[in-house]
């Protein structure tokens, strides 16, 4: 295994609340290009404290490479460029008044000529279905349409890697199949923390299960899944 | 959940609604100068002012009921500030109440300041109301940030727009829980209540605020908020801000 083909590389990661509570002990992990992994465990596992780590939002102990470079203060803006981290709560991902200015923000902040990131967001929202929504404030729209509009949000700065967060919570059982049909067609590294299984395991080739901050077992097929809950 | 009370009318289509939001912001500010620099006495400049706000009010299509019960949410606050300056100015006495060894005059001076300040306020107001319902208000903040504006008053003012419906449906669904136990008791146990409510509200507004500050970083935010708009004036934008210069200057001459 080359070193240039895995998307994130996290070596002996730990991290403590600035209480004291230990949040994340000994986390080491690879993810290969390409590759699906799905985050499990119980709530309060520390899914997503690791997902924080990934764009450097939150920094531990340990080394974490995203796409061959090293977390450190002077690559934050690369590492979140390459990252679309797409929080759970579509309210806090979308703060913009409009869908567009949302969907343009990170183009925006990548200092992309004008031209350039009203191709990306119109493309971005092309792919998530929601290009009639353009002109939009983001109240109107329904939970399920706030959620695509915040994949198109990440997606528009063209990441290598798309990191969800509970991409299923509070969809109802179409938005959700609607979710899994849409997250299928990207084509890129993705990272899913979840407890919905059928989702995990209909969207991910590899499972990870996170419990009380420590990477419990590592490449757990479907039925290790099964018998975990 | 759906909430109108801001963009209710700002979507139709008519011909103030198509006017650049920077030529409109302009427009009405030098109405509303025009307005308040007019003397208390120049009754006729009023009218005219008034015909004018009328006649965007028609043609924006936006119906007048709507912004008549509008403007009314003003008025209270402007009479309390304004309801005894009759009583307080000397001059020339109108008339009076006496109320045993108490007596209270209105003098002319006074009522004409009374005067001033509620017509004043009410046109002002009412310019206000035409500009905001006419206009959507993410366009309206971005106008007003290509017109220099600070960029931490837009910023503020967007992420008020932006969270203002989602606190809302928290409160609503707080209060929703509450009612549901809410089975008699006496009636501070429900104050009490709904003092833990905004409490809670406002701890959840800080963590929120804290989240979307994250998802902002995630998305390579460094300190400075960027937006792109397409505005560009059109020929009609010009027409727009000669026609209200002129009648402004006209009326102006006119009234005087």
């Amino acid at each position: 295994m080359s070193a240039n083909n895995k998307a994130i590389e996290i070596r002996d990661l730990h991290y403590s609340y600035p209480d004291g509570t230990q949040a994340l002990r000994d986390i080491n992990l690879d993810v290969l290009k390409g590759e699906s992994v799905g985050i499990i465990g119980p709530n309060g596992a520390g899914k997503s404290t690791l997902l924080l780590h990934l764009n450097g939002i939150l920094r531990g102990s340990g080394k974490i490479k995203v796409m061959g470079t090293e977390i450190q203060d002077s690559t934050l803006p690369l590492v979140r460029s390459r990252i679309g981290l797409v929080f759970q709560d579509p309210d806090n991902q979308l703060f913009m008044p409009t869908v567009f200015d949302d969907v343009a923000f990170g183009p925006i902040n990548m200092m992309l000529p004008k031209k350039e990131v009203d191709a990306f967001v119109k493309q971005a929202l092309a792919q998530v279905g929601m290009s009639d929504a353009i002109e939009r404030t983001s109240h109107h729209l329904s939970f399920g349409e706030k959620k695509r509009v915040s994949i198109a949000s990440v997606l528009s700065m063209r990441p290598d890697i798309l990191v969800l967060d509970e991409p299923s919570s509070n969809l109802d059982p179409k938005g959700r199949k609607e979710l899994i049909a849409l997250l299928k067609g990207i084509n890129k590294t993705k990272i899913i923390a979840s407890h919905d299984l059928e989702l995990v395991t209909a969207l991910c080739s590899r499972y990870i299960f996170l419990d009380k901050g420590a990477l419990v077992k590592e490449n757990s097929t479907p039925q290790d899944l099964a018998d975990l809950f | 959940m759906r909430h109108f009370f801001i963009d209710k009318y700002s979507g139709i289509d008519s011909y103030v609604h198509r006017i650049d939001p920077r030529v409109k912001i302009l427009g009405v500010f030098a109405l509303i100068l025009s307005i308040i620099l007019t003397p208390a006495q120049a009754f006729l400049s009023f009218v005219l002012f008034f015909s004018l706000i009328a006649a965007l009010i028609v043609l924006s299509k936006i119906p007048v009921g709507f912004i008549f019960k509008r403007s009314l949410v003003v008025i209270p606050f402007v009479l309390m500030v304004t309801a005894f300056i009759p009583f307080l100015k000397e001059g020339e006495i109108a008339g009076g109440y006496s109320l045993g060894s108490l007596r209270l005059t209105v003098t002319y001076s006074g009522l004409m300041v009374f005067w001033n300040v509620m017509i004043k306020s009410y046109l002002c107001v009412l310019s206000m109301i035409v500009l905001m319902t006419s206009t959507r208000f993410s366009d309206f903040l971005k106008a007003m940030e290509r017109l220099k504006v600070p960029r931490i008053f837009t910023m503020i003012l967007s992420f008020m727009y932006r969270y203002i419906f989602v606190f809302e449906d928290e409160l609503m669904k707080m209060r929703q829980a509450k009612e549901s136990r809410s089975v008699g008791g006496p009636k501070h146990v429900h104050i009490k209540a709904l003092a833990h409510m905004l409490g809670v509200l406002f701890i959840r507004a800080y963590e929120r605020g804290e989240k979307i500050y994250l998802a902002m970083c995630s998305r390579g935010f460094t300190g400075e908020v960027h937006t792109i708009s397409n505005f560009q004036i059109k020929r009609s934008d010009l027409y727009f801000i000669v026609i209200i210069a002129g009648v402004l200057t006209g009326i102006r001459l006119i009234g005087i």
